[in-house]
């Protein structure tokens, strides 16, 4: 008996030790990993048709016969980047690129869906944004995987067994916003719009107007002249407020006192949802155009540019707006009024801008 | 004998390790929270504050029934998220 144990452990060392020289234990590794990518792949495939099954339900409800061509066309768009090697004027070739694509989508929309109101357009454009989204990472990690598995690359499975749980978590965050999108729901990211909606409700309206998507509305507050700039509510939109702040600092021809945004900003871990912060600079988190519009307007007069953000997680950031960012909105608004009473003087003009989603949120 | 009782205790290690390792990594997944999203109506005179279920259509902003106080405009201040368990 203890002949034969002894026998069976050895054995198992012997086994082993061919395993370790010939190679054959990464092998099976190999193998252990595909499987587990596999898993998640088909967790995500799933999500992925689970949500096109929603839109295709939301497009028959607003009366599209056929969903799935306007459906695949929008999954399937994309945007190339401009060339980086020659990076003059490249800010005003990814605005243009930028906005080509948004208007484009908005035009397939609206041949597809003749007669549909704004606001239900807006939550179509960006429903289908959050599928194609996760249709993008499924296609990736799909890429990836066939290609490590045909090429038996350990390295390539590795990094990407070691990045799934991740990815995953990042598609099921794209999953849960995509209810809030199709009812149009405010969102973490819509924190900039609200705080700026609860300043106007303490001030006097003066005049509203529509830029670019973008709602000015000028008000007074104690004495001061607000220039309030926001996305055009409540459907989901993020307007231009770049542009738009550039375009009214050279209309004042530089007479404008003070420069404010306002912006949800994804937190490290550890730190506390809801947390708010000030500093210095353009508070936007656009690929480059809107944020640079608003650095040159306040540079070239001189004018003091200051940021208020509100922390969150990705999660919250783009799914429901949580009670915890809700109530940070409403200290932000206290918090906004004590900037504007330090650092200016009655009669001052202070452009306010609430950067963000602003779906559920009017004005 | 001796040796056997070395692989013996090798081997139950081994298993100890393994079982450990499984355990840990399914401990370490965060449970799935459940939210509810209600919305908060004010009203426009005293203040009074209801909150209730979210309908889809609704947005902030928007003048939904009347105040049970003083009559006066329930406005629809807040759309959030709430964790059920903490209705």
């Amino acid at each position: 008996m203890n002949g034969d144990f002894s026998l069976i452990v050895q054995i198992l060392w012997i086994v082993m030790f061919i395993l370790i020289i010939t190679g054959l234990n990464q092998k099976i590794q190999l193998k252990l990993w595909i499987f587990e990518i596999k898993v998640k792949l088909n967790a995500i495939h799933s999500l992925l048709e689970e949500d096109k099954v929603k839109v295709r339900n939301m497009l028959r409800n607003l009366g599209v016969k056929a969903p799935e061509a306007p459906l695949s066309r929008v999954l399937e768009f994309f945007t190339i980047e401009p060339v980086e090697i020659e990076p003059t004027d490249i800010i005003k070739r990814m605005d243009h690129l930028l906005r080509t694509a948004e208007s484009s989508v908005r035009r397939m929309l609206e041949s597809a869906l003749p007669g549909l109101g704004r606001y239900e357009r807006s939550l179509v454009e960006s429903s289908l944004s959050v599928v194609a989204a996760i249709n993008v990472i499924y296609k990736v990690v799909k890429h990836y995987l066939l290609l490590g598995e045909k090429e038996n690359n350990f390295i390539l499975i590795m990094q990407l067994q070691y990045l799934m749980p991740q990815i995953l978590r990042t598609v099921q965050i794209y999953h849960e916003a995509l209810d809030a999108f199709m009812q149009g729901r405010p969102i973490g990211d819509g924190a900039g719009p609200l705080v700026v909606y609860n300043l106007l409700e303490k001030s006097t309206i003066r005049s509203r107007k529509v830029m670019d998507d973008t709602s000015i509305i000028e008000a007074v507050y104690r004495g001061r002249r607000l220039i309030i700039v926001k996305a055009e509510g409540p459907g989901s939109n993020v307007g231009h407020p770049g542009a738009v702040i550039d375009k009214i600092v050279d209309e004042l021809k530089g007479g404008v006192d003070l420069i404010v945004t306002i912006d949800a900003a994804l937190k490290l871990e550890g730190e506390e949802s809801g947390f708010i912060a000030e500093g210095v600079g353009a508070a936007i988190g656009d690929p480059g155009p809107e944020k640079i519009a608003i650095e040159r307007a306040a540079s070239r007069y001189n004018i003091p540019l200051r940021a208020l953000v509100i922390k969150m997680d990705l999660k919250e950031a783009i799914t429901t707006m949580r009670k915890v960012i809700f109530e940070a909105c409403e200290r932000a608004v206290l918090y906004l009024e004590k900037i504007i009473e330090e650092t200016t003087p009655n009669n001052a003009t202070i452009i306010v801008a609430g950067i963000g989603n602003t779906m559920g949120i009017p004005g | 004998m001796p040796e056997d009782y070395t692989s013996v205790i090798a081997i139950i290690l081994f298993l100890i390790i393994v079982l450990y390792l499984v355990y840990e990594s399914y401990s370490r997944r965060p449970r799935k929270t459940v939210y509810v999203v209600r919305e908060l109506l004010v009203c426009v005179k005293c203040n009074y504050r209801v909150e209730k279920d979210f309908e889809p259509g609704d947005f902030i902003g928007l003048v939904k029934g009347k105040c049970p106080q003083c009559g006066e405009d329930l406005k629809l201040k807040g759309i959030y998220a709430v964790e059920r368990g903490k209705l």
